[in-house]
């Protein structure tokens, strides 16, 4: 057979295979039920508009201040870990290993149940404060090891430029390194921001009050409260909403970035 | 060209170096070097590549730490922890063979950042004199372009004048034009050659013999971390006295 000719049947069998699959799941899938368990119009209806004020809302506020804290927090992370004094290397390697090597959940079970209960602590913000600070610890753990190689893929030559015009090592790292590796590491921190919209989901594992809920918090009681799934579709799809934009505005950054190589 | 240090005078040594070395881990690569500019003068170091040009420009304003020895920067020791070494970098202008202009920075901020945040000139006295530089090496218009819409030379002018934005006393350059298309190289140099008519003083590493000979008050020819011949141009490049520099003379003339 000639390549070409072998190269049509191999497409022919894969598309064959494609659409049995397809054709099998369509007529074995009971869709009476699928349409009354997820797609119920009443039910979607009676969600509105609590699953964007409220739901939507907090888990981007959520999202927000989980970013942020941790970006800040991530900055002196990631200074500490190039700093020329040992022991805070070995202290920002100790946390960042730490936390990157702990379930975000378990951080958050920690910080809302466990540690409040030992030791008396009233988390700022009561249970949801607790949650987000933990959310912000283990974001800052990840955050910083992404500012870290941002650092690091500043060339050399631009810090010794600086010094060599006689600004000091902290001028440096302000005025000329911090802003180019920001720009280095804009697409891998949006990465990190669309993990953390998926992670404020962890959440709902801390019972908060109504007005607090994010949306998976939110769907889970809706769920329970109506023996239907619908709401679970509807979060998902307000999920979509907000991180397939910025997955994409990720690959356009991606894309701009390896231009300008 | 005004000295910001007060009391510099022509024929003082500008850079003194005493017996010098410097390692890399085992790798001695510096062997001790005695070494000196004086104010006013153009010295060329020459060749062959990893004998150490480099490593020895560096140290001159501690971009490298020398392992020992003496480094008199206008008669102060540069090696001595208590020096303000920033300071003194300030005052010394370097010129790198890859440019690093800031990337992120226009023409103008590229020229006045280390004017506002070292010397905490204000913002209008920086662009004053940042626009002097900027048409000295004949770039004035170019105040708002960032650093990569420019070519090689343009860079690498720029880069001259934001050395020269600080009022360096003396300058320091590594193979300022060996990056550079052949056809930019020329412009690069005539600055350089228009510093040196202006009385700058001038450490240059460098592969073009011509700009040593005509430019260069004198030689330097280095090989395997010791200075191996020096002397007026002429001298070194016409007539070299050891087996060594001959050999790499007649590789690169
Ligand atoms: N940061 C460093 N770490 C380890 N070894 C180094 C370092 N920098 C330079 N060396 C070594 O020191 C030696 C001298 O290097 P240097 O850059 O001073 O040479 P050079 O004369 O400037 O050469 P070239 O003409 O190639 O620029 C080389 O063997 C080089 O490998
Ligand atoms: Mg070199």
């Amino acid at each position: 057979m000639r390549r070409t000719t072998r190269h049509k049947v191999n497409l022919g069998v894969l598309y064959t295979v494609l659409l049995a699959v397809v054709l099998l799941l369509v007529l074995l899938a009971d869709w009476a039920a699928v349409q009354e368990n997820f797609f119920d119009p009443e039910i979607a209806k009676s969600l509105w508009p609590e699953i964007i004020t409220v739901g939507a809302k907090n888990t981007i506020l959520y999202t927000l201040v989980a970013f942020f804290g941790g970006l800040a927090l991530a900055v002196v992370l990631a200074l500490m870990r190039l700093s020329p004094i040992a022991p805070y290397r070995w202290l920002a390697t100790a946390y960042i290993e730490f936390f990157r090597g702990l379930p975000a959940l378990l951080v958050i079970i920690a910080s809302g149940f466990a540690i409040p209960i030992a030791f008396g602590w009233r988390p700022p913000g009561g249970i949801v404060g607790a949650g987000l600070a933990a959310l912000i610890v283990v974001a800052s753990a990840y955050i910083a090891e992404t500012l870290r190689a941002g650092i690091q893929a500043v060339p050399k030559g631009q810090t010794e430029a600086a010094r060599s015009l006689g600004m000091s090592g902290p001028r440096t790292t302000i005025f000329i390194v911090l802003p180019q590796a920001l720009r280095i590491v804009i697409p891998p921190l949006t990465n990190e921001f669309v993990l953390l919209i998926k992670d404020t989901s962890l959440l709902a594992i801390i019972g908060v009050a109504v007005g607090e809920r994010e949306l998976t918090t939110l769907a889970r009681d809706e769920l329970s409260l109506n023996s239907n799934s619908t709401p679970l579709i509807a979060a998902a799809v307000m999920y979509l909403v907000i991180t397939l934009p910025l997955t994409q505005l990720v690959a356009a950054l991606e894309r701009k970035q390896q231009r300008a190589r | 060209m005004t000295s910001r240090i007060t009391g510099a005078q022509p024929g003082a040594r500008a850079i003194e170096i005493r017996d010098l070395h410097k390692y890399f881990g085992d790798n001695e690569v510096l062997k001790g070097i005695d070494f000196h500019v004086d104010q006013g003068q153009v010295v060329c170091v020459i060749g062959p590549s990893g004998s150490g040009k480099s490593t020895l420009l560096r140290c001159v304003n501690r971009l490298e730490e020398p392992t020992s020895g003496t480094i008199l920067v206008e008669g102060v020791n540069v090696i001595d922890p208590e020096v303000d070494l920033d300071e003194i970098r300030s005052r010394i202008g370097m010129v790198f063979q890859s440019f690093n202009l800031f990337p992120h920075l226009t023409v103008m901020r590229n020229l006045t950042i280390a004017q506002n945040r070292v010397l905490r000139r204000g913002k209008d006295e920086a662009v004053e004199i940042a626009r002097r530089n900027l048409e000295k090496v004949g770039l004035a218009g170019k105040e708002d372009a960032y650093p990569a819409h420019l070519s090689g030379g343009q860079q690498q002018r720029v880069a001259i004048a934001r050395a020269l934005s600080m009022d360096p006393d003396m300058m320091l350059f590594d193979e300022p034009t060996s990056s550079l298309d052949p056809e930019l190289v020329g412009d690069v140099l005539e600055v350089m050659r228009d510093l040196a008519t202006d009385g700058m003083t001038m450490m240059v590493v460098t592969h073009e013999m011509r700009f040593a000979r005509d430019v260069g008050d004198k030689v330097v020819f280095m090989d395997g971390g010791v200075i191996v011949e020096e002397g007026a141009p002429l001298d070194v490049l016409r007539n070299p006295q050891h087996e060594r520099t001959k050999a790499f003379l007649s590789k690169v003339l």
